[in-house]
């Protein structure tokens, strides 16, 4: 196997004759496009976090941290935030980084096409004090207002004038589709859509240089299978993400290991909670909390993730995962496995001999999510609630679920601000226009919808923490869903090779280290 | 003459009408392209605004219609996954997949006939019976087995050959070819064979069964008592005569190489339009998926309309 090996890297040698630190990495999904403002997924604002940078940044740990602004503060009376701007900060064109340039991105992603305008909702007014300084002005306090706009990245106001990208291109090409032009520690070398990417480092960028990459290429390869090949054949150094069932293998195998964390997104099961009747026809059990119990009893969580998610994701007892600000640590237990408890509830609410409905879940999605459907399906027949498995692709899903054609269903939620009122405030409120877009089962409790307003204007973080105790307890009292586990983060590593996987699942080159 | 030429054509033109509006009658049940293009903190408002701006919400013969309208003037859309002109998208990547599958055709037809001959000649030699008994796997086991086992041996195990892609490619005016640079042709070497081992095995199948067939007319037999070589009986009298009919279902199934690239391509990662049409399945790219449709209904119904023709030129019958 060793000499198999040498062989291995021998040959990858002889067939990519670049030089040593050029760092090669892949994932299954292509950046679709280089506008910052046009496309919020983690494809792209991942990818596009190594050449953009916003006011603040993330840590490893999640924590935010100064990045275009050295320091921030809020307001007096919750008039929202000042934030004080790094000086001597160039753009990779050579131009420099001033006030005019956060005034110019608000209003850029801010407008009607851009695609991350929701974090901006509070937002009144942008005001520049001076080259250095900008007020932002919120209609309400907004305590987190610096963490929502971690991903709010500066693009420079003369590059996008002289180059006709002042609109966000979503609908149309321009010139930022293609091209980019930020103040990260990487800059854009050439684009090729669906094909390659290179970034290559940026000499004039403010920070220290903490990495050894001298040029970066990103391949996207869709076939997670060709991915572990190209892994282990060494002509690729790191993937993202490794399929469950291949990341034993990638580890016994020499000269590449399986780094594993845990993600932000919680799968969960959703229930038609306002539904008269069944799709199939009959009283719809799912109003009862009692049968919402049942379901989660039912649910042999622990072994989900023993056979399906090979011991890699971990149990979920609230909407967000313990990491995230605002958890509740004193609510982080979920209700253990237990089908008697499950029948006698069953029994309670009026179905002593079960009853059948559908369950519609994604089949490409979630990792494994049609088999978890499918262990979950197996795991109600044993209490009696016998489901009809409705698997399709997530493009068919979420109109399905709009549509209201659902009993029961998965779901799995990443809290874009990374704390526990996004749920809240997508999943939990009544449902509406701007609030409870993703509340499909139509859950409504008056006191949530007051908790809401309230917990995203407290500044005081200790009355914030009590109020979305109070919300987590009760969503879990009333079962509004049953959170089942955390994803897990695998990437395919190849040794020799140092990254930092933030459970952001963003991937950020300037922690990329070569031994 | 003239009619029957121009009979043919319209026929083929409405084939393709046809085509294109079965393709935008199934559209809608491949998703809601809205729901992906958004991201998570959407609101309503968003959805409904992009839909207008789309125009999702017309009836699917008013989208095919202004569909037409637009590609007859040779604008075929934006994608919606990559907001790029269509057409600019598909000529990038067309070149990917035409010299992957004029490579798999060449392999397939050299190794075929090769073999196909090889087979007739010696039917009863043990390397006769091995390459039939060969041959029965390259019919049976789906083409993305074969890619991945490929791949395993010679890019995993051996270190011989890369993985995935295309290589370094060299751009020739608006055409990328991987012809010209020795990594472009080494990435060549797997996904063509994966492609062209079912063509291969029928094409060989096919020489193998003409030339047992020709082998015993009466034609052979004289040249034989004529005194003939055997090189010159089998190549120059039998393998001509063979040839025919190969060359019909060779030109019917460079059409298919083309389609069935989708799945060689996305095990290879081969960034040809094939892949980009999985992409656009998986996205609900709706103008990629439309522009890719037509273009292999254009290419099947233009390949068909000119054998249509060449049957004209060989069958005097039809002339008249």
């Amino acid at each position: 196997m060793t000499r198999l090996f040498a062989a291995a890297t021998l040959a990858a040698g002889l067939a990519f004759p670049a030089a040593a630190e050029t760092f090669r990495w892949s994932s299954t999904t292509d950046p679709s496009t280089m506008d910052p403002h046009a496309v919020s997924s983690t494809p792209v604002l991942g990818f596009l976090t190594n050449v953009y940078e916003g006011l603040v940044r993330r840590g490893r740990d999640m924590t935010i941290e100064p990045a275009l602004a050295t320091r921030w503060e809020p307001l007096p009376d919750g008039a929202g935030w000042r934030f004080y701007l790094r000086e001597g900060v160039t753009f990779h064109d050579g131009a420099a980084f001033t006030a005019e340039d956060v005034r110019f991105s608000y209003e850029r992603a801010a407008s009607e096409a851009s695609d991350v305008r929701s974090w901006f909702a509070p937002v009144s007014d942008l005001v520049v004090v001076d080259d250095y300084t900008v007020d932002i002005l919120t209609s309400t306090p907004q305590p987190i207002f610096p963490d929502s706009i971690a991903n709010w990245m500066m693009m420079d106001s003369g590059w996008a004038e002289a180059n006709g990208a002042v609109a966000v291109a979503r609908d149309a090409e321009n010139f930022a589709t293609l091209n980019a032009n930020g103040t990260g520690a990487f800059r854009l070398v050439s684009r090729q859509p669906d094909l390659e990417t290179v970034l290559e480092p940026f000499a004039g960028w403010w920070g220290e240089v903490e990495h050894t990459v001298t040029r970066a290429v990103f391949t996207p390869i869709q076939n997670p299978a060709t991915a572990v090949a190209a892994l282990l054949s060494g002509e690729i150094d790191m993937i993202n993400p490794v399929p469950v069932q291949d990341a034993e293998r990638i580890d016994a195998a020499d000269g590449t290991t399986v780094l594993r964390g845990i993600e932000t997104r919680v799968i969960m099961l959703g229930f038609a909670h306002d539904h008269a009747e069944l799709q199939g026809g009959g009283d719809n059990p799912f109003s009862d909390v009692r049968v919402r119990r049942a379901v989660a009893h039912a649910v042999n969580v622990p072994a989900i993730l023993q056979t399906i998610m090979r011991g890699s994701a971990e149990p979920a007892s609230q909407l967000v995962p313990p990491s995230a600000r605002g958890f509740s640590p004193a609510l982080d237990s979920r209700p253990a496995y237990d089908p008697e408890a499950a029948r006698a509830l069953l029994a309670e609410a009026g179905y002593p001999d079960g009853f059948a409905f559908s369950l519609s879940c994604t089949n490409d999605r979630y990792i494994n999510d049609e088999q978890v459907c499918q262990a979950v399906t197996g795991m109600l027949a044993q209490v009696g609630m016998t489901a009809t498995l409705e698997a399709m692709p997530v493009s068919n899903y979420w109109p399905e679920l709009r549509a209201d054609n659902f009993d029961m269903y998965l779901l799995g939620w990443s809290p874009g601000t990374f704390d526990a009122e996004h749920p809240l405030r997508f999943l939990v409120h009544t449902a509406g226009d701007r609030l409870g877009t993703w509340n499909f089962g139509g859950y409504t409790n008056p006191r949530i919808d007051e908790l809401l307003p309230m917990i995203q204007s407290e500044i005081d973080d200790t009355a914030r923490q009590a109020m979305l105790d109070e919300a987590a307890a009760t969503v879990q009292d009333d079962m509004v869903y049953v959170p089942l586990y955390v994803e897990p983060l695998l990437w395919g590593l190849r040794d020799g090779i140092e990254v930092t996987q933030r459970p952001d699942n963003f991937f950020v080159l300037r922690w990329v280290n070569h031994r | 003459m003239l009619s029957y030429i121009f009979r043919r054509i319209l026929q083929s033109v409405l084939v393709l009408l046809v085509v294109g509006l079965v393709a935008f009658a199934m559209f809608r049940f491949v998703g809601d392209p809205v729901e992906t293009m958004l991201g998570q903190e959407r609101t309503v408002e968003d959805i409904e605004r992009l839909r207008e701006n789309l125009g999702l919400n017309d009836p699917f013969f008013v989208q095919y219609w202004n569909f037409l309208v637009r590609a007859v003037q040779g604008d075929l859309g934006i994608s919606y996954r990559q907001g790029r002109p269509v057409a600019e998208i598909i000529a990038e990547r067309l070149p990917a997949t035409l010299e992957l599958a004029a490579v798999s055709g060449l392999f397939a037809l050299v190794f075929g006939i090769v073999f196909g001959v090889f087979t007739a000649i010696r039917r009863d030699g043990w390397a006769a019976n091995a390459i039939m008994t060969l041959s029965l796997i390259g019919v049976s086991l789906p083409t993305f087995l074969i890619g991945i086992l490929l791949i395993y041996v010679f890019a995993v195990e051996l270190s011989w050959l890369p993985s995935f892609g295309r290589g370094e490619v060299v751009q020739l005016g608006g055409w990328s070819t991987g012809f010209l640079t020795q990594s472009g042709l080494i990435a060549l070497i797997l996904p063509s064979i994966t492609l062209g081992l079912y063509q291969m095995t029928l094409i060989m199948r096919l020489v193998r069964s003409e030339m047992l067939e020709v082998l015993r007319q009466d034609y052979i037999r004289f040249a034989r008592a004529r005194g003939l070589s055997q090189k010159a009986i089998n190549f120059r009298h039998a393998l001509k005569n063979t040839l025919v009919p190969v060359i019909t279902v060779t030109g019917l199934q460079l059409g298919s190489i083309i389609a069935f690239a989708i799945i060689t391509e996305t095990v290879f990662q081969w960034p040809g339009v094939g892949l980009l049409f999985i992409n656009a399945i998986q996205f609900v790219d709706i103008p990629v998926m439309a522009a890719y449709l037509m273009l292999i209904s254009v290419m099947f119904v233009g390949i068909n309309l000119i054998v249509d023709l060449l049957y004209v030129a060989i069958d005097p019958r039809l002339r008249s």
